[in-house]
Parts: C-alpha cells; sequence; structure tokens
C-alpha cells in the first residue's frame, strides 16, 4: 500500500504536471512543490521524517533519485526504498558525522583521501573502464565521468559531479536579505539573471509587491538578452565539438559583439547584479534596438553558413538521440526536452510574458542536430521579443527601486523562471527578514541523469559533441 | 637557474568556478583577442605547462586533483589565481567546501569575472617584467596552497 506520500506525488505526474522542487528542511519536513503547465497552479505537499527515515519516490518517480540522493548527503535522512544510494555530493573526505544541512554548519576538519567514490561499472568480456576528469583538457568545468566501453562505443556513462560543491545553500542560511543577491546572481554565469530573478520575486510575493509593468519588462529585456548570450555560447561549442573550426570562431566573435553590447547596455559582459527585489538594471530602447540590429547583422551570415555546411549537419544527425518518453520520466527540462518534443517553457506560466507571446520551438528528433535548431530558432525569437520591449520599455524608472525592501519579510515561496538552460526553480523560507533555508534547483540538474542515457550506444569520441549540444553547467548542478 | 623565455603555456582547473572565468577564457582563445599572438597559450596537457590557472574558491573536492595538475607542471613554474574568486576575495569564500582561493599565487587576474582584456594585459605585462629571462625557483608541490 503506497503512502499518501508516493501516491500524491506519482498522482501529479501522472497528470502531466513539473516537479518544481523537492527538499527538506532542519526540522524534518519534506516538501514536494508540482506546477499545473495547463493552469500555472502550483500545489505542494509536506511529508515528516520519521526515525530518520521517509519513504523513497525513486522507483515510481525516477527523476528524483538525485534529490533524494542529495537530501541523503546534506541531511542523513534516509529515502527508504532507494535503489542507489550512493554519495552524491558528499565525498569520502568528509567526516561520517559531518552533514551540513542537518547539524553543524562549521566546516568539517577534511580528511586526507583521494575524493573517489563508487562507480558504476560494466562487468563482462571486452569491456573497458574509460574514466576522465574532474581536471579536463579543455577550457571547461571539472567533472568526473566513468565509462564503461565496448570497442569504440560506450555502454554505460556514471557521471560523477559535484565537484565544485561548494555548499551555497548552507552559505544562504541566515543571511540578510542585502547580502543574498550578490551570492545568488553567481550560483552560474550562463544563468544568472534567472537566478536574481527568482530572488527578486520570492522577496516580492513575500512583501506582496506586485511588479509594475515597466518593470517587468526590464527583466523580460534581461532575461532575453541573457539566453541570446547563453545561446550563442552553445551553438559556438557545438561546431568545435566536430572540428568545425571556422564556425566556432566566429561564433566566438559575434558572442564577443554581444558581451561588448551588454556591458554597454547593463554594465556587465554577463549581466551580474542586474536584478534585485523592487529593481532591475535599466537601459534605453533605442540603444537596445541598435545593438540587435548589429547582432542580427553577425547572426544572419553565420546561421547561413552553418546551415548550408552539409557535413556539419550530416555530423550532428542521428548522434545522442534521446526520446520523448525518456525526457518525460527524467523530468528533462529547457532546450533538451524541448529538442525531443515536450512543448514545455515555462515563460508561458509567467504573465509577464503574456504581451510577447511567446511559444514553444521544439524539435522531433532529440538528437544533436535537434538541440542545435532549437537553440538557433529560440535566439531569433528572443531577438523578435527584445525588439517588441525596447519601445515600452521606461523612459525613466525610479530610482533606486519601484519599492522599499522591508525590513523583515516572513514565509515561504517557490519561484521559477525559463533560464537559458530551462526550469530554474527557487524555494525560499524566510524569517524576519533572514534566510531560513535556500533551494535551488536549475534544469541542469534534472538533465545530467538524460545526457547519461544520451550516449548510449555512441562512440566515445562524440562524448565531447554531445556533451557540447546539452551545454549542462557543473556549477549551478553542484551549488 | 635562468631559463630564456618570451612565452608562457598555461594549463587551467577548474576548483569551483561559476563558469563565468572559464567563458572569459575561452574568449582569450578566440579571434577578438587571439592570446596566441603574445607568446600565451592554453594548453592541454600540464606536461606542456609552465603555469596552473586556478578559477574558483578552491572546492575541497578539487583541492587535490589541483594539487596533482601542479605537481605535473616541470619546474620552473608559476600559479595563476585567475579571478576574484581564485583570488581570495570571491562571493564563495565562506562556504564550508571552500579554500578561499589560492593562497600564494604568483600572478593574480582580478575581476568577477576578469575582462579578457584586462587579463590579457596582466598576462603581458607580468611575460615583459622577466626581461626574457625567468630566474624562478623550483618549486615543490607543496607551495601551491
Amino acid at each position: 500500500m503506497p503512502t499518501a506520500w508516493v501516491h500524491f506525488n506519482a498522482q501529479r505526474k501522472a497528470a502531466g504536471q513539473e516537479l518544481l522542487a523537492l527538499t527538506a528542511d532542519r526540522s524534518g519536513t519534506l516538501r514536494a512543490t508540482w506546477l499545473d503547465p495547463s493552469d500555472g497552479r502550483q500545489t505542494w505537499m509536506d511529508w515528516g521524517v520519521s526515525g530518520g527515515r521517509f519513504p523513497s519516490l525513486s522507483v515510481v518517480l525516477p527523476e528524483v533519485a538525485w534529490d533524494e540522493r542529495e537530501i541523503h548527503d546534506l541531511f542523513g535522512y534516509l529515502p527508504e526504498g532507494h535503489p542507489d544510494l550512493r554519495p552524491l555530493v558528499r565525498t569520502p573526505r568528509w567526516p561520517t558525522t559531518f552533514l551540513p544541512l542537518g547539524g553543524s554548519r562549521r566546516p568539517p576538519l577534511w580528511r586526507e583521501v583521494e575524493p573517489d567514490l563508487p562507480a558504476l561499472q560494466v562487468q563482462g568480456e571486452g569491456v573497458t573502464i574509460m574514466k576522465v576528469g574532474p581536471t579536463h583538457a579543455g577550457i571547461i568545468e571539472s567533472g568526473h565521468f566513468v565509462f564503461s566501453l565496448i570497442g569504440e562505443n560506450i555502454l554505460h556513462l556514471d557521471v560523477h559531479l559535484f565537484q565544485n560543491h561548494r555548499g551555497l545553500e548552507t552559505l544562504l542560511e541566515g543571511e540578510t536579505l542585502d547580502a543574498v543577491p550578490r551570492v545568488v546572481g553567481r550560483t552560474c554565469a550562463a544563468d544568472t539573471v534567472s537566478h536574481q530573478t527568482n530572488w527578486a520575486l520570492a522577496v516580492e510575493h513575500l512583501s506582496d509587491f506586485t511588479a509594475p509593468p515597466a518593470l517587468t519588462r526590464q527583466r523580460v529585456v534581461l532575461l532575453e538578452a541573457e539566453r541570446v548570450l547563453s545561446h550563442l555560447n552553445d551553438l559556438a561549442q557545438i561546431p568545435a565539438g566536430v572540428g568545425f573550426q571556422v564556425a566556432h570562431q566566429r561564433a566566438l566573435s559575434i558572442k564577443e559583439y554581444w558581451q561588448r553590447c551588454l556591458k554597454a547596455l547593463f554594465g556587465h559582459r554577463f549581466l551580474f547584479d542586474t536584478v534585485r527585489p523592487g529593481w532591475a538594471k535599466a537601459t534605453s530602447g533605442e540603444a537596445l534596438v541598435e545593438a540587435v540590429r548589429g547582432l542580427r547583422q553577425r547572426f544572419g551570415p553565420w546561421r547561413r553558413l552553418v546551415e548550408g555546411h552539409v557535413g556539419f549537419q550530416d555530423r550532428m544527425r542521428g548522434v545522442g538521440v534521446t526520446s520523448l518518453s525518456q525526457v518525460i520520466r527524467l523530468g528533462a527540462q529547457g532546450v533538451a526536452a524541448r529538442a525531443a518534443g515536450k512543448p514545455f517553457d515555462a515563460r508561458q506560466m509567467l504573465p509577464w510574458y503574456g504581451e510577447f507571446e511567446v511559444k514553444p520551438v521544439t524539435g522531433v528528433e532529440g538528437d544533436v542536430k535537434a538541440r542545435f535548431m532549437v537553440r538557433l530558432e529560440e535566439l531569433e525569437e528572443s531577438l523578435r521579443i527584445l525588439e517588441a520591449a525596447a519601445p515600452r520599455l521606461p523612459a525613466s524608472p525610479p530610482r533606486p527601486a519601484y519599492f522599499a525592501l522591508p525590513p523583515d519579510p516572513s514565509g515561504r515561496v517557490v519561484t521559477f523562471t525559463e533560464s537559458p538552460h530551462g526550469l530554474n526553480v527557487h524555494d525560499v523560507t524566510l524569517e524576519s527578514g533572514r534566510v531560513v533555508r535556500y533551494h535551488i534547483r536549475a534544469a541542469t540538474f534534472r538533465n545530467w541523469p538524460l545526457l547519461a542515457q544520451a550516449v548510449g550506444g555512441n562512440a566515445v569520441a562524440d562524448f565531447p559533441l554531445i556533451n557540447k549540444s546539452f551545454e549542462l553547467c557543473y556549477s549551478c548542478t553542484d551549488r | 637557474m635562468v631559463k630564456a623565455v618570451r612565452s608562457l603555456t598555461i594549463r587551467h582547473v577548474d576548483a569551483g568556478s561559476c563558469n563565468g572565468c572559464e567563458q572569459e577564457l575561452t574568449a582569450l582563445t578566440g579571434p577578438d583577442y587571439d592570446l596566441q599572438r603574445y607568446g600565451l597559450d592554453i594548453v592541454a596537457s600540464p606536461r606542456h605547462a609552465d603555469a596552473l590557472l586556478v578559477t574558483g574558491p578552491v572546492t575541497d573536492t578539487m583541492f587535490l586533483p589541483m594539487l596533482r595538475v601542479w605537481e605535473a607542471i616541470p619546474a620552473p613554474k608559476v600559479a595563476i589565481a585567475f579571478g576574484d574568486c581564485a583570488a581570495g576575495c570571491g562571493a564563495f569564500q565562506h562556504c564550508y567546501a571552500s579554500h578561499q582561493g589560492l593562497a600564494a599565487a604568483d600572478i593574480v587576474v582580478r575581476g568577477c569575472p576578469p575582462e579578457p582584456g584586462e587579463a590579457l594585459e596582466v598576462l603581458r605585462r607580468w611575460l615583459a617584467s622577466l626581461h626574457g629571462g625567468w630566474n624562478a625557483p623550483p618549486r615543490s608541490a607543496g607551495d601551491a596552497k
């Protein structure tokens, strides 16, 4: 007989809802929050941990397997019946008594051991194991990958992340409202505006402040400018994965143009520190239109180059395929999910996007090519939104902000935005103007298990290409 | 030992960065900055490197792998702290799994993240300060921290 906890969550999934967040708190309560895409409504359920244990959802809901392992690692609560409770975030260097969200927040005395963890490896005749990382030959983030190979092909990939785990959520506990944006905005450079906006929405919701259209348009502009930058970066990396250096280098140059525009328009090449509660960095509509025009002039010829290159198109086709059923089963988000035909884009759930009529861009094949094409189209769509929003930007936004930060908001709220990588969720609890618990669930956290499945059967030499087509950040996954 | 140098090859290790520093490093290799013009390069193997470039506050998990890379670089060698996190003044200094950046960096490139043009300036100025000869003492593995 399944418990009410399992029943509630399985039922939400069966009804086609999106899991926003599943996390715990120090008092021993779990909360699962779901989003109904048909009407944008949130529902949640709390479940008390009893004797340090709770019934695992992973068997009926594989997408939460990592969430439950993280809860086990950081709080010490045991998900009973979990099929794979190897450490996810913990390293052998932590003393077993150290629980960063369950017990002491003080740094432990690290044990002087190599951070190797048990890996799932295929056994049998002809199988070779190839370990890669955590340091890499290129300029990329740190992660450790254990490949089981048969000949040139990947049988199984075991992904060991959290090499970049700093402990952001613990750091934020007890912080004042002023101290939060600097940390939250740096969760990930590629999705910074999305993270900053989630924090702003949380404080505004708990203070009963409704952002006026002038402010929401400023934020739409920042969110779309960030999407353009992130998609340019990802589009630049995919040709590099097949050795198409001309397209790679030219795209880097277009990205550089856009970063210089962002610096001129908003004061920062990645848009750090541009959104706060009641405030967003303002810019002039004319300058924005001018910047977009320059980007179109550069992007148009580049798009013709990559779309007209038959060899490049062939190279992407049928590589790193994901099926729609895999995407749904693992709760994948963003470009990776849409490229396999899942028409979910969280921008449709946000009322401020109503005036711009965003339509999700979807693909069918779920391969590298589909993910590349979805990004191409989404970039054009973002440029369209920027052009539509520019004339509606406020001529002189109020200084310093649209509302004064209240001294002591309290309560709990789950906020989300569509970052360049997908559904980005913050579960925030405040008490008298201080953070009690801050949980960040970035889209990439949901997509890593999908990537591990997508590489199966592919040549190991194509792993960089497939990896770049997902372009998952390690930083917002590891936190 | 004086080693004649007009170039500096760099091996990068991410030790907890937000990916901003990585993106700006990649920009340095692009056509707008093209760091190879100045005798600078980012190389794949520590065996080909003169310098270890670290981004991020040095997470606990990346501490030993980072030391292994440092050990693999032949002496004489230098350590570069790239960005505010590695320089010891970033947003994550007080996280429980953070080592507050590189304690003993020879070259510090500030910024969150450093802008590529400025980063290039810092590296070129350091190279010029050698006046073509390098008499840095050989360093042991433990000196990275």
